[in-house]
């Protein structure tokens, strides 16, 4: 259902969005990186790692974005906010 | 308060802003395999700007390409919160409805129709700065170039809801553009502003900047441009206007693009006027200058404020001295300010700060706000004079 559901979402995108020449962003590839690809079927990666949070702050954003339909399970988002917070992470952000 | 840009794109200066992450993880055997994910590129003649995202667009200008009074296109930032598809201006058409006594639709031919007015306008993102909050603010972390001036053709606001007829109970007019959210559960991208700033004179709907067609990325066929607002006011691709008797009740104007009260921090308001704030284009951060004149130049802006000053100081705040406007302005413009003086050898720490009507001042700091909005404190360069 997850993957029926990210395919429908990253179809409607594609459909509004203008053709580019690819460019390359980097992310450590530890455990947990492949699911990036359930943020980026919405947005840009740089949307996500320019971004430093605390525990909070990533588990807030991750819920926000799971309520508007980013197909992420709760098992995984455990393992997404481990990801996250191992190198996207403000120790003084909440 | 100045930093060191850090491309978030480029693999370099992703090693650079997990600088930390690498260090911890140096003893390891080997170092990270890192996954290159593709992205699209910067949009054709935006190849100046910084992209701080692909999807959607936003693009920043480095402070150093904003050297002229009208920003060119091609270094004219753009703040995308969702994408959309060109529009053909043929067939682009605006709802009115709500609190109104003749909903109407209206075509580009019945706004041609209307008195049309010109005036130079600089449009600002509200969270243009963000990025140096601390802690890192949520949002794009835009630096300093978050910020352009255009001139913008188009009519009155006002000449426009007047067909529609607003009934008393129309407090509010709210924009609704042509973006889409990439889900069905996102939130649109909606904003409304108080009926008196809608009915102001100065604004309007637009399809002209600088003089030609709006291009896309800025919003065209027709954009909302509400001077001295937050830029995100200015609704791009505008295709529905609703008069409404309160403040639009979205994401956009209760959760996002909201700050506290400064007397109140236990309440968040929308964002409306722009700060009081200015910039110092040149010299740059780290120049190395000969001993003697040295003139000093740069942006301020005040949205719902008229300026009334720029102070120039060359010693990091201990004394500072008046410096002045030049050239061309209008009212919801910024001004170009200088000030020239004699720089003896050593390092000197230059600022500036603006003034305005409205008794504000630029501050020497700002409290931290969760998402990173109001950053107007006093710009300040480190320079060299040898």
């Amino acid at each position: 259902m997850w993957r029926s559901l990210a395919l429908a979402i990253a179809l409607a995108v594609s459909a509004a969005v203008i053709p580019a020449p690819a460019q390359e962003v980097a992310i450590p590839q530890t455990p947990g990186w492949e699911l990036i690809m359930r943020c980026v079927i919405c947005h840009s990666v740089e949307i996500a790692v320019q971004q430093r949070f605390g525990p909070q702050g990533w588990s807030d954003t991750l819920d926000r974005m799971i309520a508007y339909g980013a197909p992420i399970p709760p098992e995984d988002k455990r393992v997404l906010m481990a990801y996250l917070l191992r190198h996207y992470r403000d120790p003084a952000g909440r | 308060m100045s930093r060191k840009t850090e491309p978030v794109l480029s693999r370099r200066g992703f090693l650079i802003s997990t600088g930390a992450v690498l260090a911890t993880t140096a003893l390891r055997p080997a170092a990270e395999a890192q996954a290159p994910l593709a992205t699209p590129a910067p949009v054709p003649g935006k190849e100046k700007l910084i992209v701080r995202s692909s999807r959607p667009v936003n693009l920043e200008a480095r402070l150093a390409d904003l050297t002229d009074y009208h920003t060119p296109e091609s270094v004219f930032f753009v703040r995308n919160n969702y994408d959309t598809a060109p529009i053909d201006p043929a067939q682009w058409s605006l709802k009115l409805e709500g609190e109104v006594d003749n909903p109407v639709v209206l075509r580009l031919d019945d706004l041609r129709k209307l008195p049309m007015i010109a005036q130079d306008v600089t449009l600002e993102c509200a969270g243009n700065g963000r990025s140096f909050h601390q802690p890192r603010a949520s949002g794009i972390q835009w630096e300093h170039g978050a910020v352009g001036t255009q001139r913008f053709t188009g009519v009155r606001l006002a000449d426009v809801l007047a067909l529609a007829k607003l009934r008393p109970s129309a407090r509010h007019v709210a924009f609704d553009g042509n973006d889409k959210a990439p889900t069905p559960q996102a939130p649109d991208f909606i904003r409304s502003v108080p009926r008196w700033k809608a009915e102001e004179g100065h604004t309007m709907l637009a399809w002209e900047m600088g003089g030609k067609p709006i291009p896309h990325l800025h919003g065209g066929p027709v954009r909302a441009i509400v001077p001295g607002f937050v830029g995100s006011a200015s609704i791009k691709w505008l295709e529905r206007i609703m008069a409404l008797p309160d403040e639009f009740n979205g994401f956009y104007m209760k959760s996002n693009y909201t700050a506290p009260r400064v007397d109140n921090d236990k309440e968040i308001y929308s964002l409306e006027s722009l700060e009081v704030k200015s910039v110092i284009v040149s010299p740059a951060e780290g120049a190395k200058l000969p001993a003697g004149r040295v003139t000093a130049w740069g942006w301020a802006w005040s949205g719902e404020g008229n300026l009334t000053g720029i102070d120039v100081s060359a010693d990091g705040g201990k004394t500072w001295t008046a410096g002045k406007f030049t050239g061309d302005w209008h009212r919801y413009s910024w001004r170009k300010w200088e000030h020239a003086w004699d720089a003896a050898a050593g390092s000197h720490t230059i600022m500036a700060r603006a003034t305005d009507s409205l008794g504000r001042v630029q501050p020497t700091s700002r409290a931290f706000n969760r998402l990173g909005y109001r950053w107007n404190v006093i710009h300040a360069v480190k320079v060299d004079v040898a």
